[in-house]
């Protein structure tokens, strides 16, 4: 693995504006690394090279001419295979978009072009972001770099598992319940999902609309501030997106102090659900170096958390079904050749071309609204999530941050199913609408590494890579430790 | 036969007139190439997020505070899904509880007696697209999708079950347009599809409480049209009934053809919509002020503009009711009275009453016959408010006489031009100069030997002719007025 690979991207944003290093020679090595290591992986559905290259050989003359740099000029950069960049497929891993071209820049791919990053190709993830294991993409399975025959997590596997075999230095992901931070945490590597409306979601491919945000996964939780620095910020477009200032996250991230005086909460329902040995004492470790650092730690009591699994179900599924309905085979997409009439021909097309994991959704979301339903399960789930919400809101007078294993298991094998519980305390994140993140925090005996979750208060974004970034300077994680492939 | 009365309920669907669409930018504008005003929101892309339009909003509220309506200031949206090709998201976006105006009312005039009509609800919504099946009469065995409508404003409104009579449909209707016209929220018109009306009907017997079967009726396009399929639509469920048979709770279509009602489909078939919040429109409060805005901007509305022109005008209720029928002829009559005001000052002081009076009787009878005859809206009138005035003030001066006005008006008309300029090219300025006017008398005296006799005997008509003969020597451009006052000076002497 080329050198130029295991160098932070801030670090080589600095290299490439000082013209010490050429982003030709960054996306020459990614894809030399891609070339030598995919082919076990898989995390790529499609790749550019050619593009990419010319991308990177204009941010090269771009620099020799002295014009200013961007924040991320000449980087290469995964991008999920569910955000639109005009001009390019976008299939969402399902056969029902195999031949769509996105007429348009998502939000994101626009700062990001503005930043100067450049494309390298589309990550691999669960057809339409349903599911925990990319095993639900319509084109192939990807890999966990760590044991190839385990899953990456999902549903940013593709991205997650790019990122952690050094093909990417980063990546764009998206999540809904979980999909950016559970496969980070299988993976080693950092993943964050924002507070519900600090990044666009203009031009994201819709999973559950009120759940849904991009977030970034990446080495290390600066180049994590980083990337979230560019993309985030208001956009009249997606009216979730909330107003304000562009925040640069990686300043102040090494504040000093956070450790000596942050209130770190543990929930007390951790103990209520079945969890990997060694996913527990690494854990207890992590708490306790965070704890000799200063940190208070406290216990926190959140009784709704039985919950999550349920109320995330029956409302994820529910926006499922309404959102999935415009996929109908009649304006873009797959359509059925042998439909006799206007309702076979849907049915068709969408049997045809959607995954078994849609369909279930799909059929769990049109009966929970059902009229004779809707009460009973919908609206009784919304009014459950207000109480969760209202009961973690509680917490955070106790403490600063919820502190959890980022996953209860370790990634299973391919076919094997992971528990439903496995990442519920990341779940908890996208009902309440908050920002959480994943950080590497050891390796266990098989070699594979866990991770860790903080979750943060609305907003509290800026503070959350603090501690982030804090814990990954103690941890003991080695972040140069790359997979042998 | 048991004596049963009418209860009848509308839906009424009206086009938000703003420029573009309530969810997107594109363009809302009627009869454009189809498909060219669509965009990834309302094509429905991956991706595409909905953003709502103030100015949809407004319209709506400010609807809602013409008609004396409540409104909700927490705004929410939901999904109401069912798929048709012509909704690409296979769900309409409206709003379920609450809606933006709850409770209002409206009185409309049936048989010379006011009845209050309540309207449950005004909401906001987004139109479908439009399918299309067959081209130039000849059917098509695929169909064509245009999306430009997709994704325009609707405001829709509920009465309450409180119709008792298919002319009180009319009314209510009539009244209701007329009332969104002048407020400008939107066109109204049935013709164009902005204006689209579905009706409720049952029947009941006398002092029953509890209602009867309803039947609702779809596709009708006219207001006559709507009149007409509650009458059937009555006589057919009386009929039912009175034969002991019963009618069953069904989706009925008007055919404008055969004037009779169709059963589209039976209740049993009812969809499930699956209405839920529409989680990518946070629901937000409408701001005191906002509202209050809007109530500064709801205009004079017909009835109190109607009394106005009785009281400031001094006009017959006939005529003001006639000119405050449609907004755009009062504004029209307005502008052109503003008009005499401002360059007739002196003149008008004197003459207001008769001036108004003039003025509204022109747009009524020769303005009017003009327009109605060629289809015209008095919006794209040849004759200018202005050039009206001008009409009126030449006539008031004694310029010109009646019948000359009405050869310059038609000529007004036709070539849209000022009639000062028609009265001096084509040299019809009336005489009025009295010299000239004794001396053609005198001659026509002298060469009426006859008549002259006849009327000093006593066979006043007489005079007719001789005053035929004065206004030939003038070619008309005698002031008859003051012809006949020389005339009878002269034969009484």
């Amino acid at each position: 693995m080329d050198e130029i690979l295991k160098i932070r991207v801030r670090n080589l944003r600095a290299k490439v504006c000082s013209g010490e290093i050429k982003s030709v020679e960054i996306v020459k090595a990614c894809f030399k690394r891609i070339k030598e290591v995919d082919s076990k992986i898989k995390a790529f559905l499609k790749l550019d090279e050619e593009h990419s290259l010319k991308q990177a050989a204009q941010t090269d003359n771009k620099i020799k001419t002295g014009a200013e740099c961007g924040s991320l000029e000449g980087i290469p950069i995964g991008i999920k295979d569910n955000i639109m960049i005009k001009g390019e497929s976008m299939t969402s891993a399902s056969k029902y978009l195999e031949n769509y071209i996105s007429p348009y820049n998502a939000a994101v791919i626009e700062k990001l072009k503005e930043a100067g990053a450049v494309f390298v190709g589309r990550t691999n993830m669960d057809e339409f972001a349903m599911g925990g294991s990319t095993e639900a993409s319509a084109y192939q399975k990807t890999a966990n770099p760590w044991n190839i025959e385990r899953i990456p997590g999902g549903s940013s596997g593709g991205s997650a598992s790019a990122v952690s075999s050094g093909m990417v230095p980063f990546a764009l992901g998206s999540d809904t319940g979980g999909s950016i931070r559970q496969p980070a945490g299988f993976c080693g590597i950092v993943g964050y999902k924002p507070s519900y409306g600090l990044i666009s979601r203009y031009g994201v491919c819709a999973l559950a609309s009120s759940f849904d945000q991009i977030g970034v996964l990446s080495k290390d939780v600066k180049d994590a501030a980083l990337l979230t620095s560019v993309i985030a910020g208001e956009d009249y477009r997606d009216p979730v997106c909330c107003p304000g200032e562009r925040i640069d996250y990686t300043s102040g991230i090494d504040n000093p102090d956070i450790l000596k005086t942050v209130k770190i909460g543990i929930p007390k329902q951790l103990l209520d659900y079945k969890m990997d040995g060694e996913i527990s004492e690494c854990f207890s470790k992590a708490v306790n170096k965070l704890e000799l650092e200063g940190a208070t730690i406290a216990e926190i009591d959140i009784a709704a958390y039985k919950y999550v699994l349920a109320l995330y179900k029956v409302i994820m599924c529910a926006e499922v079904s309404a959102n999935i309905a415009t996929f109908d085979g009649i304006r873009y997409g797959h359509r059925s050749s042998s439909g006799r009439n206007l309702n076979d021909e849907y049915a068709k097309s969408r049997a045809e071309s959607l995954g078994y994991e849609v369909k279930k959704r799909i059929l769990f979301g049109t009966y929970v609204l059902g009229a004779k339903n809707y009460y009973r399960c919908y609206h009784q789930a919304q009014k459950v999530r207000t109480l969760l919400i209202n009961q973690i809101n509680e917490a955070y007078k106790k403490c600063d941050f919820i502190f959890s294993p980022a996953t209860l298991q370790m990634p299973v094998k391919f076919g094997e199913t992971l528990s439903e519980e496995c990442d519920i305390f990341v779940t908890a994140a996208n009902l309440a609408g908050l920002p959480g993140i994943t950080v590497p925090c050891s390796f266990v005996s098989s070699g594979m590494p866990m991770g860790v979750h903080f979750m943060g208060s609305r907003f509290s974004d800026a503070k959350l890579f603090q501690i982030a970034n804090a814990f990954e300077r103690i941890s003991g994680f080695d972040l140069n430790k790359y997979p042998v492939l | 036969m048991a004596d049963y009365e009418t209860v009848v309920g509308l839906e009424v669907h009206m086009q938000i007139n703003t420029k573009s669409k309530v969810f997107c930018e594109c363009s809302a504008k009627f009869g454009s190439e189809p498909n060219s005003n669509t965009c990834v929101i309302c094509t429905s892309q991956p991706g595409a997020i909905p953003i709502l339009n103030k100015k949809a909003v407004e319209a709506v509220v400010k609807t809602g505070l013409a008609l004396n309506f409540t409104i909700n200031k927490r705004c929410t949206f939901a999904r109401k899904q069912y798929f048709y090709p012509d909704v690409p998201k296979n769900y309409q976006i409206t709003q379920s509880d609450p809606p933006l105006c709850s409770g209002g009312k409206l009185a409309i005039i049936v048989g010379g007696k006011e009845k209050i009509v309540n309207i449950a609800r005004i909401h906001l919504e987004e139109d479908a697209g439009k399918l299309v099946h067959e081209i130039g009469g000849k059917k098509l065995n695929y169909s064509l999708l245009d999306l430009n409508r997709a994704g325009v404003g609707l405001m829709e409104l509920v009465t309450e079950p409180e119709i008792s009579s298919p002319q009180e449909a009319l009314e209510f209707l009539k009244e209701l347009k007329n009332i969104v016209e002048y407020l400008e929220t939107s066109e109204c018109s049935m013709e164009e599809g902005k204006m689209r009306c579905d009706v409720n009907v049952s029947i009941r017997p006398v002092g029953q409480k509890e209602f009867g079967t309803r039947v609702e009726i779809k596709n009708m396009n006219s207001i006559s049209g709507i009149r007409d399929a509650i009458t059937y639509e009555v006589e057919r469920q009386k009929e039912v009934l009175n034969s002991g048979g019963r009618l069953t709770q069904e989706t009925r279509l008007w055919d404008a053809e055969e004037r009779i009602t169709k059963s589209m489909r039976s209740k049993e078939g009812a969809l499930d919509y699956r209405y839920f919040p529409e989680p990518d429109l946070v629901p937000f409060d409408l701001m005191d002020s906002f509202v209050e805005e809007l109530r500064k901007q709801v205009l004079e509305l017909p009835k109190a503009r109607k009394t106005r022109f009785m009281k400031d005008y001094g006009l017959s209720e006939y005529d003001a009711a006639y000119l405050t029928s449609v907004r755009m002829i009062a504004d029209y009559y307005e502008e052109s009275l503003n008009v005499l005001k401002n360059e007739k000052s002196g003149v008008l002081a004197k003459k207001f009453v008769v001036a108004a009076k003039t003025l509204a009787n022109w747009i009524s009878t020769e303005l009017s016959a003009k327009l109605n005859a060629s289809k015209t809206s008095i919006a794209d009138a040849p004759v200018s408010s202005r050039n009206l005035a001008k009409l009126v003030s030449l006539i008031l001066d004694g310029a010109i006489s009646g019948k000359m006005a009405k050869t310059v008006f038609e000529e007004m008309y036709e070539k849209s031009t000022d009639p000062e300029m028609i009265v001096k090219e084509k040299g019809l300025m009336q005489i009025s100069d009295e010299s000239a006017i004794v001396k053609m008398c005198e001659e026509a005296v002298s060469e009426s030997p006859k008549a002259v006799a006849e009327f000093k005997s006593g066979k006043e008509r007489a005079v007719g002719a001789v005053i035929g003969l004065v206004m030939k020597k003038s070619k008309g451009q005698a002031n008859p007025q003051l012809v006949n006052k020389i005339l009878m000076e002269k034969l009484k002497t």
